[in-house]
Formats: structure tokens, sequence, C-alpha cells
């Protein structure tokens, strides 16, 4: 009787070969993006107005002779569809040019400053996230109490604060000194030269130099992902399976832990991932304010130049760290909503 | 016999800007072990506020005055750590649409197991917890590969089941089910009634039903109370109560479920109905309906069907969910192209030029089956029903025919609903306004997809009234589509029934329900609860 008038029910036969559909479709059109970024990357940077040639020798008078000749160096005098092929072929070889003012190969100049950015932007990105998500699902579940209130609002003056504001703050405060109180920590980079030898106090003279910057960029981007968690646990917070599971008879933290943040955070996912594909663009600001020798410090003296090779270099990096943290979030969405995968 | 559940004097309020707003007024009820109590009344009427009083699962804002008493023990005057130890294992709950009250990211057995964890005092071993959960599924007749599956893999009736094997995990003295088959058509709802009524008798565990139809308790509970307007209005055992109401409210519930066969709940005269002999306005034929989805497997939603809808008659589309009655519609609405077959409107394919669809998509208006959803909530009542005419440039006089649809909808003066929003108005109104927008097009077939399923049991006798009103004065023909045999029954001329896309049976109402040819139409009337007649 059941299985004749009640339909409705599962095939859970072919789950397997779904997934591999869903991944193979994600990784296709992936990959079809970072093509796209290859096209754009290249043409973006060929229509912008003015001369390379010119840009690279503004400080010296230079004969026309030469600038043919660096021309030809660069591979400017080409027709662009030539450029174009041995753009591709370069790219396929992981050789993204020769920056116009290091005069050095851009891959090389990107691989040394990837480290610093990561590790500066990367740690304060989770920090942020992590704080973020623990006050936004306190503030939602004390809503509308002054606990909510107060971390609402400090959160949000944080975010409508300008960050080389608040980062020259904390530098004056506490990287200079203000009156009696002496600078705790140093103003720039991300090392003393004088450290002594081994493992230990070098890592640690690094974190000492990275605390100033970290809590700046903590305490501008947090609120964001409080403000998403907030909003998306409130939404939660009236569904009926909560009323279950205090029916039950579990703790108030078991029944937010178990079953309203795990589904709060579904929302939050995509916006976790794509802000660690941005960690590889550095923080422009703070990397600036704090003289950290990342990929933000390199975009902003690029930039001033302007370096094409290198800017369109870094763009070719940032653009596809975003793709491929965007494709992860996807496919780990998929495993944590069991809905995505029916 | 000890009690298990015994309400003194309980009262509820709400705090609300306005002061104390009561919910419950004064309800004394009471429950021995292994008794059946039915709490009847319409929504609204604090029979769910009730409910939930009894384990104080109450929101803050809501106060609770009188004493709760569950096996002997003043649920108010428990810490916060006795009430969790009572909640589940003295008293569990069966919420009403499973699909909401189960946590979509979790496996059922996470679900079932974890009261038994929470409850155990030592912590039990996963291979027990397998066993146990294998031993509830079986008793609510899941196989038990089931406890792997989620809440969205598992149909309306089988989450339902799921909520009952979870209710029993830990043995409670009581099981509270809160219109626990509400969502769920006939069929399924007889099957979800007989596995709650004896895994329930089985345990020996007392049960407090709550529904808004009489007809479903009366089926289950040995003892009912009807409650109106928070209070408890009539209460005794259930034969007497549906044989010889006292009140006034109890005689409304019990008209509002029409029996089938009963003459008395039959509001059309028979031999109106032509049986397709009219004049054919809206007509199906050999219409078939193929989905594809994401995993290309073909579903058959509609498979060769003939059906015809004559001027001045009302045809029923019955059927369970999932049998194709709401895609029949759709395609014979034109917003869904069948694969085969050919829908015609007075002999005429709609479609076949641009004006002629316009002009069908007047003739044919859709009124959908939940008001809520169907109206926006940021426009007025005069926007919603006017919306129709600006769509089809028909703007001439739109103040007074406006004010005409909202008259003949029977929303009176309707200068005193115009500038009102959806969200001041009820259930009903909300339909009548749904419907003042179809009627403003002066359409000659309205399609109305479950009209009154999310409607109380009152209203709804209103609403129908007002179908059948329509048809007499207007001539208007009407296909219903509905799960609910009673309602056929009570305004339709021929019914149609339909099963995996396909129309097994039609033919005039009393024929087809009375004397049924098919055995599927004979195993939708059996399903069906029915009440032994309320004498006037």
């Amino acid at each position: 009787m059941t299985d004749t008038l009640e339909h409705g029910g599962t095939r859970r036969s072919g789950t397997v070969p779904r997934t591999l559909g869903f991944v193979a479709r994600k990784l296709g059109g992936a990959a079809v993006s970072l093509g796209l970024v290859a096209v754009l990357g290249f043409f973006l940077f060929r229509v912008l107005p003015g001369d390379p040639a010119r840009t690279m020798t503004r400080s010296a008078p230079v004969s026309a002779e030469q600038l043919a000749q660096l021309r030809h160096r660069f591979g400017l005098d080409q027709p662009l569809y030539a450029q174009f092929r041995d753009f591709l072929g370069n790219l396929a070889r992981g050789d993204l040019g020769t920056s116009y003012t290091y005069n050095r190969p851009v891959t090389e100049l990107i691989g040394e400053r990837l480290g610093p950015t990561v590790l500066l932007v990367g740690t304060a990105t989770v920090l942020a996230v992590l704080l973020g998500l623990w006050l936004g699902t306190r503030a939602a579940w004390r809503h509308g109490t002054a606990t909510d209130r107060w971390f609402t609002s400090v959160g949000l003056t944080l975010w409508s604060v300008p960050t080389f504001w608040l980062g020259l703050l904390l530098l004056m405060a506490f990287g200079v000194g203000v009156g009696p109180l002496p600078g705790l920590f140093p103003v720039a980079g991300m090392s003393s030269p004088d450290v002594p030898p081994g493992v230990l106090p070098r890592v640690l003279d690094v974190a000492h130099h990275m605390v100033l910057p970290c809590v700046t960029l903590v305490a501008v981007i947090h609120a964001q992902f409080m403000m998403v968690m907030r909003s998306s646990l409130l939404e939660e917070m009236g569904a009926e399976y909560l009323t279950t599971a205090r029916a039950k008879g579990l703790r108030d933290d078991a029944v937010r832990r178990g079953h309203a943040v795990p589904n709060a955070l579904l929302p939050t996912v995509t916006l976790v991932f794509l802000h660690l594909g941005m960690v590889v663009a550095g923080a422009i600001t703070v990397e600036t304010v704090f003289s950290w020798p990342g990929l933000g410090l390199l975009t902003y003296e690029a930039l001033r130049v302007p370096d094409l090779p290198l800017l369109q270099g870094t763009f070719i990096v940032l653009a596809s760290s975003v793709i491929v943290m965007n494709t992860l979030a996807e496919l780990l969405y998929r495993v944590l909503d069991p809905r995505v995968r029916a | 016999m000890t009690s298990v559940l015994r309400l003194c004097d309980v009262s509820v309020d709400y705090a609300t800007p306005a002061g104390p707003r009561r919910v419950v007024d004064r309800v004394n009820l009471d429950l021995d072990s292994g008794g059946t109590l039915g709490l009847a009344g319409e929504s609204g009427c604090g029979k769910t506020t009730l409910a939930l009083a009894v384990l104080r699962l109450l929101p803050r804002t809501a106060r609770v005055r009188g004493r709760v008493l569950l096996n002997e023990q003043d649920v108010s005057q428990l810490t916060w750590g006795g009430l969790r130890a009572v909640r589940w294992a003295g008293a569990s709950v069966v919420f009403q649409g499973a699909m909401h009250a189960l946590n979509p990211v979790r496996t059922v057995f996470d679900q079932i197991a974890e009261p038994l964890r929470v409850h155990s005092v030592e912590r039990p071993t996963v291979s027990a917890l397998r066993e146990r959960v294998r031993e509830l599924l079986e008793r609510v007749e899941l196989p038990p590969e089931r406890a792997r599956a989620y809440p969205h893999e598992l149909s309306g009736g089988q989450r339902q089941r799921v909520m009952i094997a979870m209710a029993l995990a830990c043995e409670p003295s009581l099981v509270i089910a809160d219109e626990p088959t509400t969502a769920l058509d006939v069929v399924v709802q007889a099957q979800v009634m007989d596995v709650l009524r004896r895994a329930v008798r089985e345990r020996g565990a007392a049960l407090l039903m709550i529904s808004h139809d009489l007809s479903v308790l009366a089926g289950t509970c040995h003892r009912l109370a009807v409650m109106y307007r928070g209070a408890v209005v009539e209460q005794g055992e259930t034969a007497r109560l549906v044989t010889a109401p006292e009140h006034r409210h109890t005689r409304e519930l019990a008209a509002a479920f029409p029996t089938v066969g009963d003459a008395g709940s039959r509001h059309v005269d028979g031999s109106a109905g032509s049986g397709g002999g009219g004049n054919v306005l809206l007509s199906a034929r050999g219409v078939g309906v193929t989905f594809v989805d994401r995993s290309r497997t073909r579903t058959r939603a509609v498979r060769d069907v003939d059906l015809e809808v004559c001027a001045d008659e009302t045809v029923a589309l019955v059927g369970q969910s999932g049998s194709g009655k709401t895609t029949l519609a759709r395609t014979l609405l034109g917003l869904c192209r069948p694969d085969t077959g050919r829908v015609r409107y007075r002999g005429v394919e709609p479609g076949s030029s641009s004006g002629s669809l316009r002009e069908f998509r007047r003739q044919v208006q859709l009124v959908a089956q939940d008001p809520t959803g169907a109206l926006n909530p940021r426009h007025t009542v005069y926007e919603a029903v006017a919306e129709g005419l600006r769509i089809h440039r028909d703007v001439v006089g739109e103040t007074e025919r406006v004010r005409a649809a909202l008259e003949a909808a029977e929303l009176r003066p309707a200068a005193d609903f115009v500038g009102r929003f959806p969200h001041e108005l009820s259930g009903g109104q909300r339909q009548r306004v749904v419907i003042a927008g179809a009627l403003v097009l002066e359409p000659a077939v309205l399609v109305a997809d479950e009209p009154v399923a999310s409607l109380d049991a009152t209203v709804r006798g209103e609403i129908l009234e007002l179908l059948l009103e329509l048809r007499r004065r207007r001539g208007l023909s009407v296909l219903v589509i509905t799960h609910d045999l009673g309602l056929a029954w009570s305004i339709a001329d021929r019914v149609a029934v339909m099963r995996a896309g396909e129309l097994v049976e039609q033919g005039p109402v009393e024929r087809v329900l009375t004397e049924p040819e098919h055995e599927y139409t004979r195993a939708l009337l059996a399903a069906v609860p029915s009440l032994p007649r309320v004498v006037d």
C-alpha cells in the first residue's frame, strides 16, 4: 500500500556519477573563467593609453633608436596577434613577462611578495572570519539586547572608518608611542635587521611586526562577517526545527551549536571564500601604511609608474585566486548542504 | 488510572505593545495514562499555544497562569534542568508540517538518536543507537535504510513518520500531536494516522491530538474538547460530542467537512451537470506533459488526458499530491506546454496567434492555493485587483470595475478594503481578494487550485459558498483542483479522478463518488475520515 500510493521516495542510485558530473562541470567552468582572465589581462593592459617605452624612459632623455630598441626587447614592435600568441605561450610556461621598473621576471617578483602577503592578510582574514562569525552568533542569539547593539555598532563603526586612518592612528599610538607610552610595536617592515639567529627569535620578530597591521585589518573587515552571520542566524531563529530541538530537552547552547549555527553558516560560506580569494590581492592601504613587503605594496608601486607587465601579472594572479576559491566554495557547499546534492 | 496531564485554569497571555493579549483562557483538561484526547479548533484559537505551554516551549513574551501538571508534577515549578529532563522523556511532540520541524542538514538517524543521547544516563554506544533507531523506524513502517536520508529526500508522509518515530524514542508517557497530518493528502493521512494510533497504543502512551478537522480527531480519540477563542467551549466523549453537539461552534466545525454521500451537504443540483453535453468552453484532448529533471530522469506528469469544462459547470479534479493535477491545470491555463495533445478554448487553440493567447488568458483565470503567497505584500488590495486590468491595458473605468469585482467577491463595502495591505486582512479575506483579482477581467472559466486548503474550517465554507454563488449569478464555470473528496461532493457537478498522471475515472459526482467503478476511486473514498452526521 505504502509503495503504490505514496509517491516521492528517493532514487539514491546515480548519486556518484552525478557528483562526478557536478565536479567536472564546476572545474570546467573554472577553467573557462581562467582562460577569459588571461585574455582580458592581455587586452585590458594593451588598450590603456600611453606608450610603455616612453614610460620606461621618463627619467632620462633617449634617442629614437634607443626607444625602438626598447620596444623590440619587450616585443612591443610586433603586431598585436603575435604579441598575444607569445603572451599565451609564455603564460603556459609560467612566464608573466619582465617588469619595466625592476627589470626582473614578474613571476619572480610576485613569488617573493606572495609569502608576506598571504601571511599577513591570510592571518587577518582567518581571524576576522572567526571573530565575525562568533560575534554575529552571539549578537543574533541575544538579539535586541545590549550585547547585540554593542557588537553591531562597534563593528559598523570600525567598518566605516577609513583603513589608512585607523592604521596611522594605531601606528602613532602603539608604534611611535604617545606621551609616556613607549612604542610597543615596530613601525615598518616585517623583520628587524638585528635579530639573533635561530628559528624561534625570527618567528617572534615577524609576529611582533605583524601585530599592528593585522589588528587594523581585523578591526575593519570583521564587521561584514558578523552582519551576514547575524542576519542569517536571525532568519533561522524562527525555524520550527529549533522548537523541536528544545522540546527534545537540549540545552540552549546545544540547540544553537547543533542546530541553528550549522544552518546559518551556509550563506556565509560563499562570502568567506570570496575573501580568501582576495587575500592574494594584499591590502594595498595597510601594506603601504606599515611598509609591509607584500603584493599590495608591489601593486601600489607598479601603479605609480605604471609598470604594465607587473600590473598584468598581479591582475592574473589575483583573478585566478578568486576563481579557484570560488570553485572551492561551490564544491564545499555541496558537502555542507545535503539539499544541493539532490 | 493515573493522570498524565492535568491543566487547571490555564491561561496564556502574550505581551504586545498594546498590552497583554489573552490567547488561552482558563482551560481545564484531564488526560489519564493511555487515554486519547482530541483538541479541535480553528487556527488562532489557542490550541497550539496550549500544547506548547505543556513543555514550556512558548516565547518569552508569553505568560502562563494556572497549573500544568505533567505526570503529577507542576511544570511551572521545575528548574531548567528538571524541565529539560521532562522534555521528550515525559512528553514529546509531533509537530505540524514535518518539513520545517526537522533540521534540513542532519540525517534522520542523527535526529532520532539525539533525544536518546540527551536523555540517557550513560553515553549509549553507536551500535546501540543504530539498533534502537532501526527498531523505531520499523515501528512507523519505514525501511531501516531511511535512517541515512536527509529530510528533503523524504515524502511528506515519510517525514511525518520520522517525526512519530522521534517522538516515541524515549518512551514518553504523553505524545502531543499538533496537526500531524494537515499538509498530507487523504490516503497518506490515513496511513500516518494509522501508524500514530498503533504506535501510541502499543507503548501505552497517552495521546493529545490537535486538529482543525473534527473527523480526523473522531477516528482516533475517545474524548474531544472544542476550543474557540482561547476557551474550551465543549468537551466530552467523542460519540456524544459528534452526535449531539451542544455548542454552536462544534456544529460549525462538524459542518465544515461535508460527508461524501450525504445529500444534506451537497450544494448543487445534480441535474445541472450535463456531463459534457453542454457548450464546451475549455477542453484537453490527449494531453501529455513530460518533465526531465537534472539527473535526466523523465517523469511523465500527465499522460493522455481528455477533460472538458462546459459552460455553467463546476468540475472537480481530484487525486493525491503528486498525481499531476497541478501540472494539468497549468497546462489548461497555457502556463505549461503539452508535449502531446491539444488544449482548446471554445474550439480554438490558444497561442495560434498572439491576440488569441491574450484573449484566452483573460477568459481563463487562476485562483492559487495559498492567498498569502499569491498577493504581493507591498501592494494594496486595489493594486492587487487592478493589476490584471493593467496587464491587459484595459483601464477604462478601472476604479469602478475594481469596486464591482471586490463586491462580487463579497468584500463589502469595497471602499473599506481598497486601501488595505494583505497583512491587514484575514486568510479568508485574502482569498476573496485573489478571487476578485480573477473576476475583474470577467473570465468565463475559473481554475481554482486547492482554493480552501490553507483556510480555516468555517472560512472554508464561506469561500465555497462564494464559488457557488458566482456560478449561480454569473454562470461562471469552475475547475476545482483538490485532494478533498468532501469538497468535490459539496460543490461540483462532475468529478475527474487522477492517479499518476492519468484520469482513471470521470463522470457526474453522484455516480462516481457513490458507485465508484475504478478501484483507485474506491481506495480514495475509503481513506476519507468520516464523521457520523451531526444532528441539528
